[in-house]
């Protein structure tokens, strides 16, 4: 390497030395570098899985805390009245926002028109100021029925024009009689309507058709007293009129059009124009609000939903076990024994195994029997794992204690090992695998949320089948570790347990969330004086789909 | 842990036995790092680049040779590419002759430290001193540092004379060594 000698010169021998002896001692960060760029995939894993976790819970935040609402027409409403108005339409609009989300409203919406200030009310209005317009309709406030009904109803941008709304509801019965018992003159209402009428007020004229059949002549300028009847005679019908109410939601922009240019042009007097304004006024945010309530409420019930569902299913699993027995039974030494030499005391504090990471795939039908509750079954693979740390040695026979289920009889067998647990040449790092199929039979259970998102929980009893019979078993004096398949339970029961935060994504949905599962009988068969019960914990990631 | 089970932890990708590796070996590395680098935070990124070469490299390593030996040529390979990035460092190969390296006197404790003399080395011209780190101190030939830092060989061997020079002022400003006269019997008395 080198032509000179490199030693020839003191100087560069005590250079050399020197700096030999110099050690620097470098930050963590470094060793964080380098082990990340080592080991991407499991940086990968995690990114992904922090990724996944975070998007889910930044929806279930969204979702659960600020559910979607209706309150943006009614703000609009709102805006619409004058300050004198506002706190009553913020109790019409609070009413709605805190109304229960499963239960139909039956309760009455109130909406009180004071559309001007006293000072410019005509003493004929003066009377009419108060006027509480009540309307009585059963309607459903639920955010997703209102979210199915935008699918399934192609609703226009605006309400319908009022003739229809007229033609499909009855409300102006029960405004008048609202009005009535609050006290307002009687006739009031119908003075103004009155006055406009005398005023020659007129809707504008328009070609009506309505999908109904029914069709009102252009020219035929329905007067605003023509309109109320028209709610009254018309009210009745359209409640039972379901033909009508896909249709409702259809009529066309300018029939809305025309009717909002309809001009109630009264010649009477301002003070009946003002009235039948103030009457038009509360009649046209009637129509939102029936509108918004009404069609919902006569929704005709979309078809029944599948109830069976297909649930796909990956987990990456962290798998230990619990290791029990090995003690030697009273009974039994009462008996004679023991043949084999056992030790007392937790057969853990004397072993090495540590946990390991698996996985576990599967597929469930699920039958949805109650909106909150689904039944399931399915199948799925396991692959457990734990590692052992032992030792090489050479090859020996060891002793493998039996007994009874109820420790009455003991016998020994041996078999041959060249894995120590104690002590040996040198360390030995040992994989116990188990592939496991099972059959999965269960439940879920929806705790918390609505259609979008949910919080379940479940549970699964699961009937399984060992595929391999090779792990290492830990002798019954815990000195060493053999292979001996015949000792391996075949047939096993395992369960576990789940909770799960499900989203719904177009026409699936979604799932992820903690599971535990346990093996409920031992890994070796009953004679076996240890016994040893897998158990996992893992991170379920799921995708249901309603089967066609 | 033996060394033999650390290597074969490695090629497995065992972290456990990356970690071992890397902490019976980065206190050597960094200190070789630290003499070719700028500052300590230099340092540390040229280790870290080197100790992923040196994992990532591991199936190369035949058992040849000392596994130290094999790390720490990683790892100076490693600092040269970093450097030679660096156009002052290319520049500075071609300088001749070295001026404006301003050394204190202080008095300093007789007994001489590692440390001391590495803080010295530090004080060369980055081209000197990588000439001086490459053949006196790791045992690379001219001819090879001529081919690492793509510079004829008689540059090499000029560079290192000039910066061998160099750290013996700097010594002696620096009273770590004494006068010249009195350069030989000091040696033999800290030997």
């Amino acid at each position: 390497m080198k032509e000179s000698n490199f030693y020839s010169d003191d100087f560069e021998q005590l250079i050399r030395e020197k700096t030999e002896q110099y050690k620097m001692y470098p930050s963590e960060k470094v060793w964080k570098g380098v082990h990340s760029s080592l080991h991407t995939k499991r940086k990968w894993f995690f990114g992904s899985m922090a990724i996944l976790v975070t998007g889910i819970l930044f929806y279930a935040g969204k979702e659960l805390i600020t559910p979607t609402s209706h309150a943006g027409p009614i703000k609009k409403i709102a805006s619409l009245t004058t300050p004198a108005d506002e706190s009553s339409s913020r109790t019409v609009a609070t009413n709605r926002t805190h109304t229960s989300f499963t239960t139909y409203r039956g309760n009455t919406s109130t909406v009180r028109h004071s559309v001007q200030t006293d000072a410019d009310l005509s003493p004929e209005d003066q009377q009419y100021k108060e006027v509480n317009i009540t309307v009585s309709h059963p309607v459903i406030t639920q955010p997703d029925l209102s979210e199915d009904l935008s699918h399934k109803v192609n609703l226009p941008s605006e309400a319908p024009a009022l003739p229809v709304i007229a033609g499909k509801t009855g409300f102006p019965e029960a405004w008048m009689a609202k009005a009535a018992e609050e006290g307002a003159p009687a006739g009031a209402v119908n003075s103004g309507i009155r006055a406009g009428t005398e005023g020659s007020g007129t809707v504008a004229p328009a070609a009506r058709t309505y999908t109904d059949g029914s069709v009102v002549a252009a020219g035929s300028n329905p007067t605003a007293k023509e309109v109320i009847e028209s709610l009254s005679a018309r009210g009745t019908e359209a409640r039972t009129n379901l033909a009508g109410r896909g249709n409702l939601a259809n009529t066309k922009d300018g029939q809305d059009r025309t009717i909002r240019k309809g001009s109630i042009s009264g010649a009477a007097g301002e003070g009946a124009k003002a009235s039948s304004e103030a009457i038009a006024e509360a009649i046209d945010r009637q129509r939102i609000n029936w509108l918004h309530d009404y069609a919902v409420y006569t929704l005709t019930p979309g078809p029944q939903r599948n109830r069976t569902y297909l649930q796909l299913t990956l987990a990456p699993t962290v798998n230990y076990r619990n290791l029990s027995g090995g003690e030697v039974s009273p009974k039994a030494i009462q008996q004679g024994g023991p043949f084999s030499p056992m030790r007392s005391g937790d057969a853990s504090s004397y072993v090495d195994h540590s946990p390991a990471l698996g996985f576990e795939v599967g597929g469930s039908l699920l039958y949805r029997i109650t909106r909150n509750l689904s039944i399931k079954g399915g199948l799925q693979f396991n692959f457990s794992r734990y590692t052992i740390k032992a030792y090489a040695s050479s090859p020996r026979q060891t002793t493998l204690g039996l007994r009874s289920p109820y420790g009455y009889f003991l016998d020994s067998i041996t078999a041959p090992t060249n894995i120590s647990n104690l002590g040996g040449s040198s360390l030995e790092k040992l994989n116990n695998d188990y592939y496991q199929l099972s059959a999965p039979i269960g439940f879920e259970l929806r705790v918390l949320g609505n259609e979008r998102l949910q919080v379940n929980v479940a549970a699964t009893i699961q009937p399984t089948y060992l595929l391999n019979t090779n792990p290492y078993m830990l002798s019954p004096d815990y000195t060493s570790y053999t292979k001996y398949p015949s000792y391996f339970r075949r047939w096993n029961w395992n369960t576990s347990v789940e909770a799960f935060l499900s989203y719904r994504m177009g026409g699936v949905r979604l799932q992820v969330g903690p599971e535990f599962r346990y093996q409920l009988l031992s890994t070796y068969t009953n004679n076996y004086s240890l016994h040893e019960n897998l158990k996992g914990y893992g991170l379920k990631i799921g995708i249901t789909k309603v089967l066609p | 842990m033996t060394e033999e089970a650390i290597l074969q932890g490695c090629l497995k990708n065992e972290a456990a036995a990356q970690r071992e590796l890397y902490n019976r070996y980065s206190p050597k590395m960094l200190a070789v790092c630290y003499r070719f680098a700028h500052n300590r935070e230099d340092a540390e990124d040229m280790l870290q680049e080197g100790f992923i070469k040196v994992f990532s490299q591991m199936h190369t390593f035949q058992n040849k040779g000392a596994f130290e030996g094999w790390i720490r040529r990683i790892i100076v390979h490693t600092c040269i590419n970093n450097l030679k990035k660096n156009k002052r460092f290319n520049e500075s190969l071609d300088i001749v002759h070295a001026h404006g390296v301003q050394v204190r006197e202080e008095s300093v404790p007789s007994i001489v430290q590692a440390k001391q003399i590495v803080e010295c080395i530090r004080i060369l011209p980055i081209g000197y001193r990588t000439v001086l780190n490459l053949y006196a101190i790791e045992g690379y030939s001219h001819k090879e540092i001529a081919d690492m830092l793509d510079i004829e060989e008689s540059t090499s061997r000029s560079q290192y004379t000039r910066a061998k020079q160099m750290l013996e002022d700097i010594l002696v400003k620096k009273r770590i060594l004494p006068q010249p006269r009195e350069k030989t019997e000091w040696l033999v008395a800290v030997r």
